[in-house]
C-alpha cells in the first residue's frame, strides 16, 4: 500500500496549523474507538485510533470515513490525552475541500448557505413563514431583552416549526421581551464548521457578529443547540453578547413563576440529551429541573443519559449525508426507549427530533411520541393542548 | 433601429409552421402547432403552410395534409439525415426570404430552439421563446405571444410590431391537436436548396435514446412511500403509462423494496419534474425538498391530516392501493377514447 | 501556440419568488429582490474550470449587465476564473435576445482569440435559452446546446461534446471556436477557493466596457436594437400550491385524477 505512505503536505500543515500539538498527544490507546457509537452500529467499525495515527503522520487515504464523525464528543470524554478528535476530523475535511474531493451533495449545501442564508435550499424570503398567524416581533434593542435566534431547521422544516411555534407561544404568554431577525436572519454557520470549511465559517461568523452588533444584540436565545454551541464556543471575539439555549430561558421563566403549569401530562416520559447540551456544553440538568416543576410526572432515565448520552446521528454535518439503515444511532435510541416502555421521548434539538422520529417510524413503535420540550410545556399551559 | 430583412409591408398573410418529425411521423408539438395555426386564421384568407426538412419527408408531409394543412413546403436533401443547426438554418432562411411569412412558429424542443435562435438573428427579427399561448390580430397581422419567466412567477405578452417574420417557439404540450378534415386540394411543394456536406456544422458520433435512469431529469415522477407497504407493481405500471419514472421516500428504500438510486429528497435525488404523484407519503421535509420544484404535485394519502397535503396541488384522501388501480384503468379508458 | 481561452457567459438574476410586478407601471420590480448568479451559469463555469483543471487554459467571465452584477459575479473569480469582462452601459439596457446576443458577440470579438464560449442552458428570469444560439450566429461559429461533457482533441482544435436530448444523449464533434450551452445540473459547481477569495472579491480588476469600448452599432443595442416589446405583464402565483382536495367515490376520484394526469403523458 504505497498510497497509504504518501505524506499529505496539506494535511500536515492543517494539523499543525490548527491544532499545533493536539493530534500529537494521542498515544494510540484506542479508548476512542471503543466508545465511538460507530463501533456499536457498524461492522466496518470506524477505527478512530487508526485515523488519529494517520492524522499524526499526515497520510490521507481514509476515504469516506472522514465524513462519518457526528461530532458527538463521546470520544473526547474518554480520551486520556484530551485529543479533540472531531476537530481533527474537521481539519481533515478542510483538506478535502481544498482538494475538491468532498462527498457529492455537500458543496450544494455550502452554496445554499451562501445564496440563501440557509443550508436547506429554501428561499430567504420565506424564512418567517414558520410564524404565520403568531405574534412574533422583529428585534429592537430598545424594547427587547433578547434576540430569539430561530435557526434554519426550525425556520423551514415543518416538524421543527412546530417546536418554534410552541416556544413563542410560551414566551408570549409569559410576557417575555424578545424579537427575531426575521428574513434578515442567516445561518449561524455551524454546519459549515462541522463539514470542515473553517474559512467560510469564519466569514459567516464575522458577518453575523457584525449584524448582531449593529442591531444592538446583547443576549441571544437559540432554539437549536447547534446555533448555541456555535455562538458560545466557536464565534471569535464574542464579547458583546451571551448566548443561551431556550431550555435555560424556560427554566428561568418557570423558576420565577412566569409560566403557570395547569395540567400534568399523564404519559411515561424520558429525555434524550442532545450531544451539544450534554458534553460540549454540560447543560443536562436544565431539562430535568424543568421537568421537576411538573407534579407527579412519570419520568425514567434512558440507559445512556446526561454526559453519557447517545448521539442521534444528525450532527457533524451528517444530516446532509445518507446513513445506511442499520447504522443509524437513533434506531438504538428508540429501541432503548421502547425497552423502558417510554411513551413520550422529549428532547431539545430539531436535528434529534428529525432522526428520532424517522427511526420511530422505521421501527414502528406505535405508542411512542417524540416531542420537543417546548411542545410538551405548551401542552401543559394552553388548555387545548397543542395547536 | 435594428431592421429585419423584410418588414410588415412586404410580409405575406401567412403563418408558417415548422414541422418536426421522427421516424416518419410528425412530432406531437408540430401537430399542436398545425391545429393552433388553423384556429388562429380560421375564416380569414390567411394562408397556413408547413415547412418540413429532411432526407425523406414524404410520409410526415402527407400526415400534415391529413391534419388539415393546405400546403406543405418540403426541402429534401441527402445530407439532411438528421437535424444539423447550420444546414437547417441555411435552408429555412432561404425559404423564409422567398415566402416572406408574417408569422413563423416552431416547437420549443431542443432542435426547435437551436434553429429558431440562429434563424432569428440571421433574419434580424424578434423571437418569443417557449410561449404558452399565441394570439393573432388578423387585421394588423400582429402576433401576440404569451411567455412566462421567473420560474413561472411572471407572465408577459410580447409583440414585434416592426419586424417580420414574427417568430415564436411554443412550449410542447401547450396546444392540443384537434381533429380537422383533411384538405382535398392540399399540396406538397418541393423547394430545392443548394447544400453540401460543408454546410453541416458538426459531426454526430453517437446517439442513444432510452435506458439510463436519471430521476432528476424525468418529467413525470410517481413516488411511493411507506404507505405503499412495499407494493410498487402498480406504481411501476402507472409510471409506464405516463412515460415517467418511479421514485420513493427513504423507508421503502431502506426496506429493500426499491433501489437506493430512486430515493428522492435531501439525501437522495432532488428532482424538478413537471408532475410528481406521491402515494402513501407523509410529507417529511427531507422528502419534500426533493420535489418542491415540481410544477404540479398530486398527493394520495389515507390520512387527511398528512403534512403532504400542504405541499400538493391536488390531494386525495384515500387508500392508494385502491386509487392507483382505478386510476390506471381510467387513464387507459381516456387514452382509448381520445384515439378513437 | 496561444493559450487556450474559454469565455463563460454569466448573468445575475433576482430570486424568482421575490420578484414583483408593479401593478401601476406594469414594470418588474427587481430592485427589492435578492440576487444571485443565474444557477445554470454555475454549471457553465464549472465545466470551464474542469477543462482548466486538465489543461492550461484561461477562463474569462463575460457578462452584460448593470454595475450591480460586478460584486456578485466576482464569485466566479473566486471559483477559479482568471478574468472578468463586464459590458455595462445604460445604452445596453432593455435588450431582448437579439440585442443581448449582438452585444455579447461584440464583447467576445473584442476579447479576441477565444476558443470556447460556454453558456448556461437558460436564465432563471427570461428563460428563453436563445442566447447561446444567438451568440453563435453573430460570430458565425458552430454551436452545441445542452452539453453535459467536454473532451478536447490533443491539439485543442476540436471539441467532442455529449449533449442531452429527451430520453437520451448525442455525441457531437465540432471544430473550434464554438459556442456551447450546458445542461442545468450536469455537474456540481465547486465552492469558492478561499485562497483566491480575497483577491477575487477585492483586488481583482474587472474590465468594464461601455458602448464605446466595444465596436457596436447603436441601432443594434439595448432597447433600440430589440424587435421585441412587452405589451403586458402580470404576476402569477405559482409557488403556492393549490391544495385542491378531490372529493367523491373512488370511481369519480379516479376519473378526476385521470383528467389531471393525462396531459402530462409524454408520448415517445
Ligand atoms: C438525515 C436524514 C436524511 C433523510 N433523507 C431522506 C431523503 O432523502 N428522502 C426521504 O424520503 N426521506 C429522508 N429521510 C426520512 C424522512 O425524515 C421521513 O422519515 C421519510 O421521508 C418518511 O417517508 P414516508 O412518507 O414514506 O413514510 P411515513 O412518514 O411513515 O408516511 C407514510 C404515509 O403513508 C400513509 N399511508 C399508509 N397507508 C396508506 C395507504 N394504504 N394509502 C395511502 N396512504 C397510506 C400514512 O398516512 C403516512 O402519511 C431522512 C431522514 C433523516 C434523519
Ligand atoms: C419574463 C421575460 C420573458 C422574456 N421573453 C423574451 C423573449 O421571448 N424573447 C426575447 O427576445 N427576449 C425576452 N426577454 C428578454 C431576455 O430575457 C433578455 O434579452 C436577456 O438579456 C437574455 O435572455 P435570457 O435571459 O432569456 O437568456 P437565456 O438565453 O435564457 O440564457 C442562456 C445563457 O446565456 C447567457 N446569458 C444570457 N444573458 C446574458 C447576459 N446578459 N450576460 C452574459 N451571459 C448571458 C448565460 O450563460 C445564460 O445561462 C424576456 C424577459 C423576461 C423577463
Ligand atoms: S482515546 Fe485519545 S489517546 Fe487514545 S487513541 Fe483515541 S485519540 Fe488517541
Ligand atoms: S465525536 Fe463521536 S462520532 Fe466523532 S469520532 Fe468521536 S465518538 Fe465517534
Amino acid at each position: 500500500m504505497i498510497d497509504a505512505l504518501l505524506i499529505d503536505d496539506g494535511l500536515q500543515d492543517e494539523m499543525m496549523g490548527v491544532f499545533g500539538q493536539a493530534a500529537w498527544a494521542c498515544f494510540q490507546c484506542g479508548a476512542c474507538t471503543a466508545t465511538c457509537p460507530w463501533g456499536i452500529v457498524s461492522e466496518r467499525s470506524l477505527s478512530i485510533r487508526e485515523m488519529m495515527r494517520r492524522a499524526q503522520l499526515s497520510v490521507g487515504g481514509a476515504g469516506g470515513d472522514v465524513w462519518l464523525c457526528t461530532d458527538c464528543g463521546q470520544c473526547l470524554q474518554s480520551c486520556p490525552r484530551g485529543v479533540p478528535v472531531s476537530r481533527v476530523f474537521q481539519a481533515w475535511r478542510g483538506q478535502l475541500w481544498k482538494k475538491r474531493t468532498v462527498e457529492s451533495g455537500l458543496t450544494p449545501v455550502l452554496w445554499s448557505v451562501y445564496w440563501n442564508g440557509n443550508p436547506l435550499s429554501q428561499p430567504p424570503s420565506e424564512r418567517m413563514n414558520w410564524a404565520d398567524g403568531l405574534d412574533v416581533p422583529l428585534f429592537d434593542a430598545k424594547e427587547h431583552e433578547y434576540l430569539l435566534f430561530v435557526g434554519c431547521t426550525a425556520s423551514y422544516d415543518p416538524r421543527a416549526q412546530k417546536a418554534a411555534r410552541a416556544l413563542v407561544r410560551i414566551l408570549n404568554t409569559s410576557g417575555s421581551d424578545y424579537g427575531v431577525l426575521g428574513e434578515q436572519e442567516r445561518c449561524c454557520g455551524e454546519c459549515v464548521l462541522r463539514m470542515g470549511h473553517r474559512p467560510y465559517f469564519e466569514d459567516i461568523a464575522r458577518a453575523n457578529l457584525e449584524q448582531f452588533r449593529k442591531a444592538g444584540v446583547r443576549r441571544v436565545v437559540t432554539i437549536s443547540p447547534h446555533c448555541y454551541d456555535a455562538f458560545n464556543n466557536h464565534y471569535p471575539d464574542r464579547k458583546e453578547f451571551v448566548s443561551i439555549h431556550y431550555s435555560q430561558l424556560l427554566l428561568d421563566l418557570l423558576a420565577s413563576g412566569k409560566i403557570d403549569l395547569e395540567s400534568t401530562p399523564s404519559s411515561r416520559l424520558s429525555f434524550h440529551d442532545p450531544c451539544l447540551l450534554s458534553r460540549a456544553n454540560p447543560e443536562y440538568e436544565t431539562p430535568r429541573e424543568i421537568l421537576a416543576h411538573f407534579d407527579g410526572i412519570e419520568f425514567e432515565e434512558l440507559d445512556r443519559s446526561r454526559a453519557e448520552t447517545l448521539c442521534c446521528g444528525g450532527g457533524g454535518g451528517r444530516i446532509f449525508l445518507e446513513t445506511l439503515p442499520d447504522e443509524r444511532f437513533s434506531n438504538l435510541r428508540i429501541q432503548e426507549a421502547q425497552q423502558h416502555a417510554i411513551q413520550t421521548l422529549l428532547t431539545t434539538c430539531p436535528l434529534c427530533i428529525s432522526c428520532l422520529e424517522d427511526s420511530r417510524s422505521a421501527i414502528q413503535v406505535e405508542n411512542l411520541k417524540v416531542l420537543d420540550l417546548a411542545e410538551f410545556i405548551v401542552s401543559a399551559i394552553v388548555p387545548d393542548g397543542r395547536e | 433601429m435594428a431592421v429585419s430583412l423584410y418588414g410588415p409591408e412586404d410580409a405575406r398573410q401567412t403563418v408558417c409552421v415548422y414541422l418536426e418529425h421522427n421516424a416518419g411521423r410528425l412530432e406531437d408539438v408540430s401537430l399542436g402547432l398545425i391545429s393552433k395555426a388553423l384556429e388562429l386564421t380560421s375564416g380569414s384568407d390567411w394562408r397556413v403552410c408547413g415547412l418540413i426538412l429532411g432526407d425523406d419527408t414524404r410520409k410526415p408531409a402527407q400526415e400534415a395534409l391529413a391534419r388539415g394543412l393546405g400546403e406543405v413546403i418540403s426541402i429534401q436533401h441527402e445530407i439532411m439525415t438528421r437535424f444539423d443547426v447550420s444546414a437547417f438554418t441555411r435552408a429555412c432562411f432561404e425559404v423564409i426570404l422567398q415566402e416572406k411569412p408574417a408569422v413563423f412558429i416552431l416547437g420549443a424542443t431542443p432542435d426547435g430552439r437551436d434553429l429558431a435562435g440562429r434563424l432569428a438573428v440571421r433574419l434580424r427579427t424578434g423571437l418569443n421563446a417557449d410561449c404558452t399561448d399565441l394570439r393573432l390580430n388578423l387585421e394588423t397581422g400582429q402576433l401576440i405571444s404569451e411567455v412566462s419567466g421567473f420560474g413561472g412567477g411572471v407572465i408577459a405578452l410580447l409583440e414585434s410590431p416592426a419586424h417580420r417574420p414574427q417568430m415564436s417557439t411554443v412550449r410542447p404540450g401547450v396546444f392540443e391537436q384537434q381533429f380537422v378534415r383533411p384538405v382535398k386540394s392540399g399540396v406538397i411543394r418541393q423547394i430545392d436548396v443548394s447544400l453540401s456536406r460543408s454546410d453541416l456544422q458538426s459531426e454526430l458520433l453517437e446517439r442513444s435514446v432510452g435506458e439510463r435512469l436519471d430521476l432528476s431529469k424525468s418529467q413525470v415522477l410517481i413516488c411511493g412511500g411507506r404507505g405503499m407497504h412495499g407494493e410498487f407493481v402498480q406504481l411501476n405500471a402507472l409510471a409506464e403509462q405516463l412515460g415517467g419514472e418511479v421514485g420513493a421516500t427513504r423507508p421503502p428504500v431502506d426496506e429493500g423494496y426499491i433501489e437506493r438510486e430512486r430515493q428522492i429528497g435531501q439525501t437522495g435525488v432532488v428532482c424538478r419534474p413537471k408532475l410528481a404523484v406521491t402515494c402513501g407519503i407523509s410529507g417529511a421535509f427531507h422528502f419534500v425538498v426533493g420535489i418542491q420544484e415540481a410544477d404540479t404535485v398530486v398527493a394520495i394519502n389515507i390520512d387527511p391530516q398528512a403534512e403532504i397535503f400542504n405541499y400538493c396541488d391536488y390531494g386525495v384522501v384515500a387508500d392508494a392501493h385502491q386509487v392507483i388501480p382505478a386510476l390506471i384503468e381510467a387513464l387507459a379508458r381516456e387514452s382509448h377514447s381520445s384515439h378513437a | 501556440m496561444h493559450e487556450f481561452h474559454i469565455v463563460v457567459c454569466m448573468k445575475v438574476v433576482p430570486k424568482a419568488e421575490e420578484i414583483r410586478v408593479d401593478p401601476e407601471s406594469l414594470l418588474l420590480d427587481r430592485e427589492n429582490a435578492r440576487s444571485e448568479i443565474n444557477p445554470p451559469d454555475m454549471n457553465a463555469i464549472e465545466h470551464a474550470l474542469r477543462i482548466k483543471d486538465q489543461c492550461r487554459a484561461r477562463v474569462s467571465i463575460l457578462s452584460m449587465g448593470p454595475p450591480l452584477f460586478e460584486s456578485i459575479l466576482r464569485v466566479g473569480l473566486a471559483m477559479g476564473a482568471d478574468d472578468f469582462y463586464l459590458l455595462s452601459d445604460r445604452a445596453f439596457a432593455g435588450a431582448d435576445t437579439l440585442a443581448t446576443t449582438y452585444t455579447l458577440a461584440r464583447g467576445i470579438d473584442k476579447i479576441g482569440d477565444v476558443d470556447l464560449v460556454i453558456c448556461g442552458e437558460e436564465s432563471a428570469d427570461g428563460a428563453t435559452g436563445q442566447v447561446p444560439a444567438g451568440i453563435a450566429e453573430w460570430l458565425g461559429w458552430p454551436q452545441v446546446t445542452l452539453a453535459t461533457e467536454f473532451q478536447l482533441s490533443d491539439d485543442y482544435t476540436v471539441c467532442t461534446a455529449r449533449r442531452e436530448i429527451p430520453g437520451g444523449y448525442e455525441v457531437h464533434r465540432v471544430k473550434l471556436p464554438a459556442v456551447f450551452s450546458v445542461k442545468t445540473a450536469s455537474n456540481e459547481p465547486r465552492f469558492m477557493d478561499f485562497d483566491r477569495k480575497p483577491w477575487a472579491m477585492e483586488e481583482a480588476g474587472v474590465i468594464v466596457w461601455s458602448r464605446s469600448d466595444i465596436e457596436v452599432e447603436d441601432d443594434l443595442i439595448g432597447l433600440k436594437g430589440s424587435p421585441t416589446i412587452v405589451s403586458g405583464l402580470e404576476q402569477a402565483e405559482t409557488r403556492a400550491r393549490q391544495q385542491h382536495m378531490l372529493e367523491g367515490d373512488p370511481e369519480s376520484i379516479a376519473a378526476q385524477l385521470a383528467e389531471i394526469l393525462a396531459p402530462f403523458h409524454t408520448r415517445n
